[in-house]
Formats: structure tokens, C-alpha cells, sequence
């Protein structure tokens, strides 16, 4: 049972016909029975909100950042409803629209629009509607709940996409679509043509010509069909802000990208994110799925606060991996964690495949060495400098290990990330 | 599909059922057991009350010495008919002249009263009057021809005094102000007694005490041991009480607006379903642990260590600058540097190899130094 301000308005009144015309028990008395009265023949007359019948529409995923549109079908099989109606979610779901006002005549249905811009990324389920029916008279109504379960799950939001067709004006260089011909390291054969003037003599191939009788050239493209892995690190290396995001979201947009350039480029990208247990696996989709999965796998990943277990790591990804392939690895370089835990381990992933480990690098490190204006600013300075030749120092004894380190700031991770990649391709290390 | 939450009125009552049932059992008991022990604690020199300031002990005494002891807390039964029986009035309540002037009419053979204030002094021991004075707590000489007194000896006493006529006994006090005086009127003994904490169930062993109290009480078999409440026959009728303070329409106003209140915070509180909760992420800056690291050497004063990290820091710059092999001997370092910024050499050794610092103005002249330094190199 709810009240209404007119309920208030009535005892308020009650109040000065007491303080007026009859100041005694009688009075008190009478002023509770009219509105008591009043109430519960309201609410005896209002539309029953337990009877609404409810059922749910429309987007199911919404890119982070991005608007996602729930609509809520209602549907009134007793009297009349007239009241307030609250589509309930959870904070970080973002609704925008305030409860709705309802007035659903008895047998008719409508339909109300929800609109969520999710804060955070993950799966956000409705809570419940709650329906409150106000009487014919507006006194006072009645309130219930229904469970209309719906998810609407917000996806990496994928910024770095920007970056993704200058890399592919890149890639169709090293394609040879655009340019040259040229036999080299990180080129297989591609096909027999004839020979045109200005072409590289030395693609000519001359067994070939033999047989057909006019000049006969090779040519040349990219490697195709290599294995990218890519291994995002969900432990608490990942867990740490840089700038207004977890260092796991940074991580993501780069793998995002990495992801969709290898694909484009002919290359089979599986996935894995890992902390202390497997949290997201996808093992070599078809091309046109590698997004969507991707997203969608890494949709509910957050970043745990418990210590890597690099072995599975290792594990996993030799499991999965047969030729020579590419390894990416997400993560941060901490000096303690990397050196103690993942170092002992990589021996077996180096000498089959190539790693890459890709780091997001805090650009409050470099904010704190250069400014130096008091005590307690050196000293922060001082620390901050101690940081980045411990991680210098790191780099330097992954690189002699044979693992290629980048280290940038989050807005250049995911670019740096593709360029490394296309580095490696256009010399023909994959 | 949907399905409907909450309950039914059926099934809130089987959920609230035991809770209220468990609730009204433990308020019912609290009611009980208030209303079984407030007769015995109820308040100072009650004969029923067992407290430091009870007067158990006396009723008890009076008992044993053949007094029949009625405890009362009502008006009703210190205005029945008194001849040859005592009233004790104490000392709480909000009697007004109309009930005095009735407890007057009663006809009580002896009156004793606890600590009176002016309108009962008026109406029942004309010419005993406040003094004001409190007498501090000792013990006293009667000094007066009272026999009860006489025979009981020195007591403890304390309390408000009072001034008596001269044709009343006043005793224990320093001869102006009295805390036991004995009037006649008529044919009725009036006891005024300020210091009833000397026949407190503390006190009443002290002295001469429970002598005292024995003579000037035990006059009769039969005494009343009345108690006034806050109650008064008088409300409304007495015309010389003056209006009441507050009128009386006002309390059924009070009520209204109560239950308008009522109303309006079950308007108000209630909300349109209930608050959603969700899980948060923690929040962690990266860069935490080396903020963290500063204050440590700030604490503990690492003047060494922030000198080091600071100077390896920008040596490293430096190699990288200036392009010197990364095993270089120091006076090799300092040669080049020197040469290529036109820094003195022995200042700059200092600088890059010198000892650590010893105060931290100090440090922060080496850090500012380090600085300009490696600015040259970042922004040639």
C-alpha cells in the first residue's frame, strides 16, 4: 500500500478541523476514520499491478560508451492502471529515463522505452519493475514487483579502431597490391604471371618459361596463415589505473586491434585471457567471427587481484600451438612478478615461437620524475626514477632473453602494438 | 516473460506471524515486570522501597513496634476520616491548596510532613515558614524541650530548614534554622520535617535516628504512609490556581497533527522498488606503489637512495645522449659530458659520483642540478 500527497493534504486538513470545529476526542477520531476510509477504498479500487503481465525487447549488447535501447511490453488483462512505472537497473547501467507514467486501460498493452548508456564494461542485468497503482481518487494505491529478467551485455569499446585503416593502408603495401614485387624474407610464392617490361628480371622464372615458351615471372606475396596468440594478463599486474582505466582495458583496445589487422592480414588469431585460472578462450575463429567473439569473450573479463600463474600460460599456449607462431603477451613489467615468475617459465614458449610482450606504461611515472619543486616531489621523483630503471633493467634482460618489449602509454600501446606486428611480418620473423 | 516478486497479504502474515508473535510476547513481559517492581523502587522514602534512599527500614521498624504501616499513592485515601491515626506525607507530588485543605478537613490525629513546601505549610501549620537555608549533614544536639526528641538524643540531619513560632518545639538545627519542628493545632499535632534523608534506609542506623523517627511517628497504631503523585483533584475547578499553562484543546491537536505526520512519512517513505546493489570494481592506481616508495624515503630520510636513483637516472640519459658506452669508466663520462655542455668537469664528477648528500637542502640543490642538466639533453 502506498500513500499520496493528497493523503497528507487531507490529514493536514484534519489537523485544522480538529484545531477549529471540534476540538476533542470525537474529533481526532473522526479526522482518522475519513482518512483511513478514504485510503483503503482507494486502494481497493485501484488497478492491481501484480495482474501486468511483462515482457522484454531489443538490444542485447552496446558497445561501451555507446546508447542501447530496452523496450518493456506491458500488458494489463485486469482494471485500469494509472500510476508510475520504474524499469530498474543496476547504477553502472547508466539509465537515462526517469520512471514512466502509466495509464493502461484494462486489455490494452504499451510499450515503454528504456534508454542505458552502460558506464562499465561487463553484463548488466535488469533488476526488477516495480508498478505503483494509484486509486480512482488518488489518495492512495497499490505497489508490486516483477522479476523481467533481461542482460544487456556492454563490450570492450574498441578506440583504437581509429588506427586500423592507416595499419591497413600499411599492410596492403606489404602486400604487394600497391607496390612492389620484390622477393624477400617474410614472402612466399604466390603465382605465375607473364612477364611485362619493367618488371624485376630476377623474378623471372626461367623453368617456367622454358615449358610455356614466353617469359614467364614469379611473384611474391606476405606470409599467410601464421598463428597469432594473443595473452591478455587478467591478474593484478592488469588491475592498476593508468589514467581513468585499468591497465586491462588499455590491454584489450590493443588486442582489439591486433586482432582485427592480423585478420585482414590472412593470419589465425586466437585468444586467451588468464589469470590464476582461465577467464576467456577463443581458439582460432573464422575470419568474419574474430571481432565478435573477441569481444564478446572478453566482455565479462575483469581484472582479479591474485598473481598470474605463468605456467598455464606457457601451457596453454603450446597446447594450442603447433608451427612457429606469434605470442602476444599482455601484461605489466614489474620487475618482482616478471623476473620471478614468468622468466623461469618461457624457456619452452622461446624456442618455439616468437613472444612479444606488450606493456602499458604509466605516464604519471614521467609526471612524477619532472617535478621537482619541493622535498617530498624529489623524493617522488627519486622513486619514480628507481621505477623506470628497474623496468629499463627488465626490458633490457627480456630483450637478451629474446623477447621483443614495448612499452608505451595507453594511447600508444595499440598503434605501437600493430606497428611491432607489422615489423615482425615485413620481416618475415613470423 | 515476467513473474510477480513480493507477497501476497496471506503470505506476509505467515512471515510476520512469529516476529510479532516473539515482539508482543517480549513487550507484554517488559510491561509486566515494570509494573511488578516499580511498586518497590518507586522513588525516595517510599516504605516499599529497598534503595539507599528508600524507607523500607523504618516501615519495617514501625511494624515490629505494633504500628500497622498502609502504604498509598493515592489523595483519595489520605482525605478519609483520621481520628486517632498518623499521616505521613512525602516529600514528591503536585498537591494544590484544594487537597491540603482537604487532607486538613480529614480530621488525622498527627500529621507528619516530609519536607512541605509553602502551601502545604499554610494550610496545615500556620506560622512555620521556609527559611531557604540548607543545613549542611552532621550530627546534632536536639536543643529543644521536645520529649521525642530529648529521648532520642543527637542525630544526623541535613536539608531545608524551616522557622517555627514560638509556641512550636523546633529542634536539631542552629537555632534559627530547624529541621524538625512539632506545632499544635487545635488538637492536632503537625510534624515539619525537612531532613528526611535521616530515616532513609542509609541513615536510619546513624545516631539517634530511628529513635527519632520511632517517637515522633509511632503516636498511633494506625498510620497512613501516603505518597503524592503528580495528581491533583484540582485541575480546571481551582480559581485561584490561575489558567493552566497550556489549554487543554491543545492535546487533541497534538494527536491530529500526529497522525498527519503519520501520514505524510508513509508518503514519503515509501520508495518506488527497492535501491539496486552492485559489485564495484577496486580501484588501484598504478602508480601507487611508487608514491608509495616516495613517502618511505621521505620517512626514514633516504637521502642515499633517492641520490642514487636520481643520479643513475640521469646518467642513464646521458649514455643514451651523448651516445658513451654503457661500461665507460666514470672520469671518461665526465670528459665527454664536460666537453659537449662546457660544464666544469670537477663539478660535474661531484655531481654524478660525488657522496650521497647530507641535508635535504642538499638533495634537493643535487636533484635541481641533475635536472638542468638532463634538460640540456632532452631539449638540445
Amino acid at each position: 500500500m502506498v500513500l499520496t500527497g493528497r493523503a497528507g493534504i487531507l490529514a493536514a486538513a484534519g489537523v485544522v478541523f480538529v484545531a477549529l470545529v471540534m476540538p476533542s476526542w470525537s474529533g481526532v477520531g473522526l479526522v482518522v476514520a475519513v482518512v483511513l476510509v478514504v485510503c483503503v477504498v482507494d486502494v481497493l479500487l485501484a488497478g492491481s499491478p501484480r495482474r501486468l503481465q511483462f515482457s522484454r525487447d531489443g538490444d542485447t549488447a552496446v558497445r561501451l560508451g555507446e546508447q542501447a535501447v530496452v523496450q518493456l511490453l506491458v500488458t494489463n488483462p485486469s482494471r485500469r492502471v494509472r500510476g508510475w512505472l520504474r524499469d530498474a537497473w543496476p547504477p553502472s547501467a547508466g539509465v537515462l529515463d526517469p520512471p514512466h507514467k502509466l495509464d493502461l486501460p484494462s486489455g490494452e498493452r504499451r510499450r515503454l522505452v528504456t534508454h542505458l548508456v552502460p558506464t562499465r564494461r561487463g553484463d548488466r542485468q535488469a533488476a526488477r519493475v516495480t508498478v505503483r497503482a494509484f486509486g480512482p481518487l488518488g489518495f492512495a494505491g497499490r505497489q508490486g514487483s516483477h522479476e523481467v529478467p533481461w542482460t544487456v551485455r556492454a563490450l570492450p569499446p574498441f578506440n583504437s579502431r581509429k588506427h586500423l585503416p592507416s595499419r591497413l593502408a600499411r599492410l596492403r603495401e606489404l602486400d604487394g597490391r600497391t607496390a612492389l614485387l620484390v622477393r624477400g624474407q617474410g614472402t612466399e610464392f604466390d603465382s605465375l604471371r607473364d612477364y611485362v617490361p619493367g618488371d624485376d628480371v630476377r623474378s623471372i622464372d626461367w623453368r617456367a618459361t622454358a615449358r610455356r615458351g614466353n617469359v614467364v615471372l614469379r611473384t611474391w606475396r606476405p606470409e599467410r596463415d601464421r598463428q597469432v596468440a594473443i595473452v591478455i594478463d587478467s591478474g593484478r599486474l592488469s588491475a592498476g589505473r593508468v589514467g581513468d582505466a585499468p591497465r586491462l582495458d588499455h590491454a584489450m583496445d590493443a588486442a582489439l586491434l591486433l586482432a582485427a589487422l592480423a585478420t585482414r592480414a590472412g593470419d589465425r588469431v586466437s585468444l586467451l585471457a588468464c589469470d590464476s585460472t582461465v577467464r576467456a578462450d577463443v581458439r582460432r575463429p573464422a575470419p568474419q567471427d574474430v571481432l565478435p567473439s573477441f569481444v564478446n569473450a572478453l566482455a565479462n573479463v575483469e581484472a582479479e587481484l591474485v598473481q598470474t600463474d605463468f605456467r598455464i600460460v606457457v601451457s596453454q599456449v603450446l597446447e594450442r600451438l603447433g608451427q612457429r607462431s606469434l605470442v602476444v603477451l599482455l601484461t605489466g613489467l614489474d620487475p618482482a612478478v616478471i623476473e620471478e615468475s614468468l622468466l623461469p617459465v618461457i624457456g619452452p614458449l622461446l624456442r618455439r615461437h616468437v613472444v612479444l610482450l606488450a606493456s602499458v606504461a604509466d605516464p604519471r611515472l614521467t609526471e612524477l620524475e619532472s617535478s621537482r619543486a619541493d622535498l617530498l616531489e624529489v623524493y617522488s621523483a627519486a622513486s619514480a626514477a628507481r621505477t623506470r630503471l628497474d623496468r629499463d633493467r627488465l626490458t633490457a634482460t627480456l630483450t637478451r632473453a629474446g623477447v621483443t618489449v614495448i612499452d608505451e602509454p595507453p594511447d600508444q600501446i595499440a598503434p605501437a602494438l600493430a606497428d611491432t606486428y607489422l615489423a615482425l611480418k615485413k620481416a618475415g620473423r613470423l | 516473460m515476467s513473474t510477480s516478486v513480493g507477497r501476497s497479504v496471506g503470505e506476509s502474515w505467515r512471515v510476520l506471524r512469529t516476529p510479532l508473535l516473539v515482539t508482543g510476547l517480549i513487550v507484554l513481559a517488559a510491561i509486566v515486570v515494570l509494573i511488578a517492581t516499580s511498586a518497590r523502587t518507586s522513588g525516595p522514602f517510599s516504605p516499599d522501597s529497598t534503595e539507599s534512599d528508600g524507607a523500607r527500614a523504618l516501615a519495617a521498624l514501625l511494624k515490629n513496634h505494633n504500628v500497622d504501616v498502609h502504604s498509598t499513592e493515592t489523595l483519595d485515601d489520605a482525605v478519609q476520616p483520621g481520628e486517632g491515626k498518623v499521616l505521613i506525607v512525602g516529600p514528591a507530588g503536585s498537591l494544590d491548596r484544594p487537597d491540603w485543605e482537604r487532607i486538613a478537613n480529614a480530621g488525622w490525629s498527627h500529621l507528619v510532613l516530609i519536607r512541605p513546601g509553602s502551601r502545604a505549610l499554610e494550610v496545615l501549620a500556620p506560622g512555620v515558614q521556609q527559611t531557604g537555608n540548607t543545613l549542611a549533614s552532621r550530627s546534632r544536639e536536639p536543643g529543644c524541650d521536645l520529649p521525642a526528641a530529648v529521648k532520642a538524643g543527637t542525630a544526623t540531619v541535613s536539608g531545608p530548614t524551616y522557622s517555627a513560632p514560638s509556641a512550636a518545639a523546633a529542634c536539631y538545627g542552629d537555632g534559627i534554622n530547624n529541621t524538625v519542628i512539632r506545632v499544635e493545632v487545635g488538637d492536632r499535632i503537625v510534624d515539619v520535617i525537612g531532613t528526611p534523608t535521616s530515616f532513609t534506609n542509609e541513615q536510619l542506623a546513624d545516631d539517634g535516628n530511628a529513635a527519632l523517627a520511632l517517637n515522633l511517628i509511632g503516636t498511633h497504631q494506625d498510620l497512613t504512609w501516603y505518597l503524592p503523585q503528580f495528581e491533583s483533584t484540582d485541575t480546571g475547578t481551582g480559581d485561584d490556581s490561575g489558567a493552566p499553562l497550556i489549554p487543554p484543546d491543545v492535546r487533541y491537536i497534538a494527536w491530529a497533527l500526529a497522525f498527519a505526520v503519520l501520514v505524510v512519512a508513509i508518503w514519503r517513505g515509501r520508495r518506488l522498488g527497492p535501491v539496486v546493489a552492485e559489485q564495484l570494481p577496486v580501484i588501484v592506481h598504478a602508480s601507487e606503489t611508487t608514491e608509495g616508495r616516495a613517502r618511505l624515503y621521505r620517512r626514514s630520510r633516504a637521502r642515499d637512495r633517492a641520490a642514487a636513483a636520481l643520479r643513475e637516472s640521469a646518467l642513464a640519459q646521458l649514455h643514451k645522449a651523448h651516445g658513451i658506452p654503457r661500461r665507460a669508466d666514470p672520469s671518461a663520462v665526465v670528459a665527454t659530458v664536460a666537453a659537449r655542455t662546457g660544464w666544469d668537469p670537477a663539478m660535474l664528477y661531484e655531481m654524478l659520483y660525488g657522496l650521497p648528500p647530507l641535508t635535504d637542502d642538499a638533495l634537493m640543490s643535487l636533484s635541481d642540478e641533475l635536472d638542468i642538466l638532463t634538460q640540456e639533453v632532452r631539449h638540445p
